[in-house]
């Protein structure tokens, strides 16, 4: 087991390099640099912007500059945004990421809350009411894109209704301690419903099938037999085996929930990894582009990599070795 | 998976919601047509508190921008306008501008020219501090100079070497030959005296910079100004302004407190809240007084303005502003040669045959209905009528502005067609399109940039425009700006038409930046010998010492750029700031509302 | 955005005694024809596919053509869902973004399928090196997050055309179904009748296209249709951030791109909810086939 997660952790290496130069490439093949869209400004010479590529490195050929970055990544460091003056790459992902993590936490949150129990609901009672009503929630949430739902919400619970703001992470700079978790939960609430719209859709019809999987299988009907309970049947074992695959799911949504941040953030404005790597692209702020791809790229192959070994571990019919 | 569902079940459900969310549309298009209830256009004057009261101090007020400072508030380093928006709060420099452009004291409390104008000798404030404490003095002017001279300056990143530049010394002092600048002495505590290397037609502006402390940055080398955090973060950055920068959220929020120890008084408001806020959500914060105040850059669009002017609660700010947008014309493409050295050789140009009759840049200028594109009242043109179009490439809030020397091109597609069938350029096959005197295929090339939405939308009408009066419009894909831009400067390619645009300085109207034929930004790549004479005349000493003579020479050139056009100039749009009517004390100049905020107050301050 | 949710269920091949005397196929036509949410699936994309198609009969504006007297109106008689920013016809631009939402749909699909098919032929028919190559490609594009990658590419070529643009979705998106297609192959390439064919000497490509692909053509066609719903998804969000198919094209993403205004959001509603629920609707309509395919294909998903 251990030499299973070392050897797949290892071939993350080449597989981040490949992914690294492929980004480089093309971030770097495109026409103009961080500096070309900043020529707009007539008061200042052309000259000036001529001085600071010479300095920043960019006139140099590709290669030279894909290896002069990736030794500063070696050495831990992701040098400097130069779309935000002054600012390392760590300290604007680190900002920004926080942001996305929650979202990313309060999306996951209302999906498992919504659809875990009306998967099991509907699993135990099928053709209810209620089974229709989340069947057809399910066939919604799968086919409306998340930037258009996002509007419709605002539409609706932001301008009509008021209910929640349309966009940031804070009201006011004052606030501390409990007043700001609930405003900063309040902020994020619509985001964070987009999110999870298609989450909560597909984990519920997961949830449901797998529950009924389960509840068909001789395992139950032979401890149902036996004279246990319907409760603790449920718990005891249906619930425990139709985790399993919503976890695994979970471990391969995961690069894909942040990814889907990316279109969700730009809807809300919301100060988030998304935003900062759309912005990069469109100022070619490479390091920043960089750094990002890396980092979802980290993300979806050790979301994978705990997906199969938490498999392994509750599934101990599958081995890896 | 879902198979054994009644599927008339679910198609009900699905309509129901359908349904459901197509109600609720309609009922707020009810409300929509409700707010269109013109009655409220009297009351705002007559529910404006009594203003006699007098100044009250304390309150908070909030401002929106539509994005987030890059994060640079630094005078020295910073470039983008949001990070300005800071920066006029917290910073000043020894000069305004007031509402005619002049220059009048600020830091510099007054000043002495000699002669020749190559020294400017300057008193400054006494008793001025800054937001530390310390005292502000004629070091901090000496050292906010040498630091935007320094060797490393522009590498570090900063861009304001024009500042520099025509100061004596500068070019030893910059290529690290000496360690004393010459340019800019003190003289005592208050006595500056800047030096130029030639006589300066601009010295005023050249001294307007905006000074930095000399005691926070004096230890810390050039390169690593711009990481430092007094020049990123809220409570470290320090400067002499009405307000200090005491907090911030990046990317959301950031927060100015009154400064007691202001030199011209202590400003009347506690706080005032930057929010960064999209455009899209900001007319319903303005309506509902959760947002007090929108202003450059962006402002209102142009197509929100009626229904803001409708908000009882707001007054709106409403003329034209800086910029203004062109189609221009590649008279000239750089050799592949020259792009490569980076030479801007006139010399060298192959000139562009597609456009090089100034006919069919004429006849261009009249087939593009440019009243349209501005349109008049809402409904009406991309601006909705906030705009006019303009015919001279210098700000009209200018002197030297003179829109009576410039040909007004006016819409007129059968002047147009008349022109180009006098100039041989007509449909020999028959294809709808005209073709060149020699016969040849005719098609012009556009090439356009995103990230003006106006811009953006005008280029398909253009093309659309031109073709109806049989010229054959290529329109290319838009490009972000900084693809663009390289296809711009590096004219070794097949471009004809562009649309760029652009906002001046408001210090100074001198247009060769953009215009003479070496410049850089010269994209049209126009050389005419003439416009270069009139450009080096209206700024020669001693002649153009005198403003009227620099206006004559001024009027003079925007005649012959009118008549050979580098550029089409379609339009300038106005900039329209909004703002609370609870807030008392603003004044609108040409170039912005937040000059003096200490003034500020507002009328329910507790 | 749901990338790749939920739409690569792997289905075994169809191997059921034939009871009723009828071949494998005819009896998933049969099945499918009786699933009435996938008939009115089909229903909904054809008219929706008919709609694009006839569109110049169906109004008389250019969706491209604008009108700077009528900027921003809301419904009337001639533009009967109002014009948007450059005064060009909603409705219009409505039934001609049907025309591209369905074009790069299904042509990213087809594209996607066939480097998905190659390949995953390629790897399961051959295995080895060839098929340890291709897998190690297929995680090597499934470890970039899909967006990121698209999102690079786009920038880099600094212009969208519908070719430019289903040539990246297609090159970003083919790892799942070459995995699927492999799958299928793996297990096929022990069974009998393939051994059988192998032995009297038929050749690689006709066991591949006479065996192969006609067992494994329910997961493929399944994973395809549920596909060609992601891509007009994608499409949109792509057009709706700005880094789509630019104006003057009408595509419903740059239509509802046009509501981040609040303006257009509030007060317009009949410019963006339109092209929303065209979206939704013909998403809606091809994941019913695509469900209505996967029971008729698989008779054992009817338990789930």
């Amino acid at each position: 087991m251990y030499q299973y997660i070392i050897r797949r952790i290892l071939v993350f290496i080449p597989m981040l390099l490949a992914l690294s130069i492929i980004v480089f490439g093309l971030a770097k093949a495109a026409p103009g640099d961080p500096l070309s869209g900043k020529i707009v400004d007539p008061n200042i010479d052309l000259a000036v912007y001529e001085q600071q590529r010479e300095a920043l490195g960019l006139n140099k050929s590709i290669p030279v500059q894909y290896f002069n970055w990736a030794s500063s990544v070696a050495r831990g460091d992701f040098g400097e945004s130069i779309a935000y003056k002054g600012r390392s790459v760590q300290s604007l992902i680190t900002e920004r990421i926080v942001n996305t993590l929650y979202l990313g936490l309060v999306a996951l949150g209302i999906t498992l809350v919504v659809a875990i129990p009306i998967g099991i609901y509907s699993a135990r009672n099928p053709y209810s009411p209620l089974d229709y009503g989340a069947t057809t929630f399910g066939f919604f949430g799968l086919a409306t894109p998340n930037f258009f739902f996002g509007l419709v919400a605002i539409y609706l619970l932001s301008i009509n209704l008021g209910w929640f703001p349309a966009q940031g992470t804070t009201s006011s700079t004052g606030l501390s301690g409990f007043a700001e978790f609930k405003d900063r939960i309040h902020h994020m609430v619509l985001p964070g419903l987009t999110l999870g719209l298609a989450g909560t859709a597909t984990y519920m019809r997961y949830m449901r099938s797998e529950v009924l999987d389960v509840l068909g299988s001789d395992y139950i009907r032979t401890a149902k037999a036996k004279g246990m309970s319907d409760r603790n049947v449920l718990y005891k074992h249906t619930l425990r085996n139709a985790m399993i695959p919503i976890i695994t799911l979970m471990g391969f949504e995961f690069g894909a929930l942040l990814s889907g941040a990316i279109i969700t953030e730009q809807v809300f404005n919301f100060p988030g990894l998304g935003t900062l790597f759309l912005s990069s692209i469109t100022n070619h702020d490479y390091p920043v582009i960089m750094a990002i791809a890396l980092l979802l790229g980290v993300a979806i192959l050790i979301g994978n990599l705990l997906a199969d070994i938490f498999y392994s571990i509750v599934d101990p019919r599958i081995r890896y070795d | 998976m879902f198979k054994r569902y009644k599927p008339s079940i679910v198609l009900l459900a699905l309509l129901l919601i359908l349904g459901l969310v197509l109600s609720a549309c309609a009922k707020d298009k009810v409300e929509g047509v409700k707010k269109d209830d013109p009655a409220t256009e009297g009351k705002k004057d007559g529910e404006k508190k009594a203003a006699n009261d007098g100044p009250t101090d304390g309150g908070t007020i909030t401002g929106a921008m539509y994005s987030a400072p890059a994060g640079m508030f630094n005078p020295i380093f910073y470039d983008d306008s949001y990070e300005a928006n800071i920066l006029d709060f917290t910073h000043e420099g020894l000069f305004t501008q007031n509402d005619k452009l002049e220059f009048v004291a600020n830091l510099a409390k007054d000043w002495k020219l000699n002669d020749d104008q190559t020294e400017l000798t300057l008193h400054l404030e006494e008793g001025v501090k800054w937001h530390d404490g310390a005292e502000f003095t004629a070091k901090d002017v000496v050292f906010t100079y040498k630091s935007i001279a320094d060797p490393d300056y522009v590498a570090a990143g900063g861009v304001r070497s024009n500042y520099v530049e025509p100061l004596l010394g500068f070019e030893a002092y910059n290529k690290g030959k000496t360690k004393d600048f010459e340019g800019v002495v003190a003289d005592g505590d208050y006595t500056v005296i800047f030096k130029f290397e030639e006589p300066s037609v601009t010295p005023l502006y050249t001294a307007s910079f905006t000074i930095i402390p000399e005691h926070i940055f004096k230890d810390i080398a050039i390169k690593d100004i711009p990481s430092t955090p007094e020049s990123l973060e809220g409570g470290k950055v320090i400067g002499t302004g009405p307000f200090k920068f005491t907090d911030m959220i990046e990317r959301e929020q950031y927060v100015l407190e009154r400064n007691v120890d202001y030199w011209k008084g202590a400003p009347h408001l506690d706080k005032i809240v930057w929010k960064v806020i999209a455009q899209s959500v900001m007319t319903g914060l303005l309506e509902k007084g959760e947002l007090d105040f929108v202003a450059s850059p962006g402002g209102i669009h142009p197509a929100d303005f009626d229904m803001v002017n409708e908000y009882k609660n707001i007054e709106i700010i409403e003329q034209p502003d800086f910029g203004y947008q062109i189609l221009g014309f590649k008279h000239n493409h750089r050799t592949t040669a020259d792009v490569e050295a980076g030479v801007i050789e006139p010399a060298n140009w192959v000139p562009n045959k597609k456009l090089s009759n100034p006919v069919v840049r004429q006849a261009i200028a009249y087939a593009v209905n440019r009243e349209g594109l501005v349109g008049e009242g809402h409904g009406k043109g991309l601006l909705h009528g906030h705009g006019q179009p303009i015919n001279s490439p210098v700000a009209t809030q200018f002197w030297a502005y003179d829109d009576k020397a410039a040909i007004n091109y006016t819409y007129d597609p059968d002047k147009a067609g008349e022109m180009l069938d006098e100039a041989g350029y007509v449909d020999k096959n028959a294809d709808g399109f005209r073709e060149d005197p020699d016969g040849n295929e005719w098609i012009l090339n556009m090439d356009y940039p995103t990230g003006n939405e106006l811009r953006e939308k005008s280029a398909p009408i253009i093309q659309e425009q031109l073709e109806e009066v049989g010229i054959k419009v290529n329109l290319r894909q838009p490009k972000e700006m900084s693809a663009y831009v390289p296809g711009l400067t590096d004219d070794n390619t097949d471009w004809d038409l562009y649309l760029i645009g652009w906002t001046l300085g408001s210090t100074d109207p001198d247009p060769s930046g953009l215009w003479a034929a070496k410049a850089g930004y010269n994209f049209s790549r126009w050389n005419n010998p003439k416009s270069g004479e009139l450009l080096q005349k209206a700024v020669k000493a001693p002649e153009a010492f005198e403003q009227n003579f620099r206006a004559d020479v001024y009027g003079e050139w925007q005649h012959l750029f009118s008549e050979d056009l580098p550029a089409l100039l379609l339009y300038a749009q106005n900039s329209i700031w909004a703002y609370n009517d609870r807030i008392e004390g603003i004044i609108a100049l040409p170039h912005t509302m937040y000059q003096d905020s200490h003034t500020w107050w507002v009328n329910d301050a507790k | 955005m749901q990338t790749s949710q939920n739409n690569t269920i792997q289905i075994e091949s169809i191997d059921q005694p034939d009871r009723k005397h009828r071949s494998p196929l005819q009896l998933s036509v049969h099945r499918f024809l009786k699933n009435k949410l996938a008939l009115v699936g089909i229903i909904v994309l054809f008219v929706i596919i008919l709609g694009a198609i006839f569109a110049p009969y169906l109004t008389d504006h250019d969706p491209r053509k604008s009108n700077l007297m009528l900027v921003e109106q809301g419904p009337s008689s001639d533009n009967i869902l109002g014009t948007d920013a450059s005064g060009r016809d909603n409705f219009a631009r409505l039934l001609y973004g049907a025309r591209v939402s369905l074009t790069v749909g299904f042509s990213a699909m087809l594209f996607t399928l066939s480097i998905g098919l190659v390949l995953g032929a390629l790897a399961g028919y051959y295995g080895g090196k060839i098929d340890n190559f291709i897998m190690r490609l297929t995680d090597l594009v499934l470890a970039l997050p899909f967006l990121v990658l698209a999102l690079t590419i786009i920038a880099l070529l600094g212009k969208v055309t519908i070719g430019i643009f289903v040539t990246v979705i297609a090159i970003t998106s083919w790892p799942t179904l070459t995995r699927i297609v492999r799958g299928s192959f793996l297990s096929l390439r022990e069974q009998e009748f393939v051994l059988g064919a192998r032995a009297i000497g038929a050749s690689d490509f006709r066991i591949i296209f006479r065996h192969f692909i006609p067992n494994a053509i329910g997961p493929i066609i399944v994973n395809a249709t549920l596909m060609m719903a992601t891509m007009i998804i994608i499409e949109s969000a792509l057009s709706f951030i700005g880094f789509g198919i630019p104006q003057p094209t009408p595509t419903w993403g740059n239509m509802i791109s046009e509501a981040q205004s609040i303006r257009i959001l509030r007060y317009h509603p009949e410019a963006w909810i339109p092209p929303g629920v065209g979206i939704l609707v013909t998403v809606l309509a091809i994941n019913f086939i695509g469900d209505g395919l996967r029971d008729a294909f698989d008779p054992k998903s009817d338990r789930r």
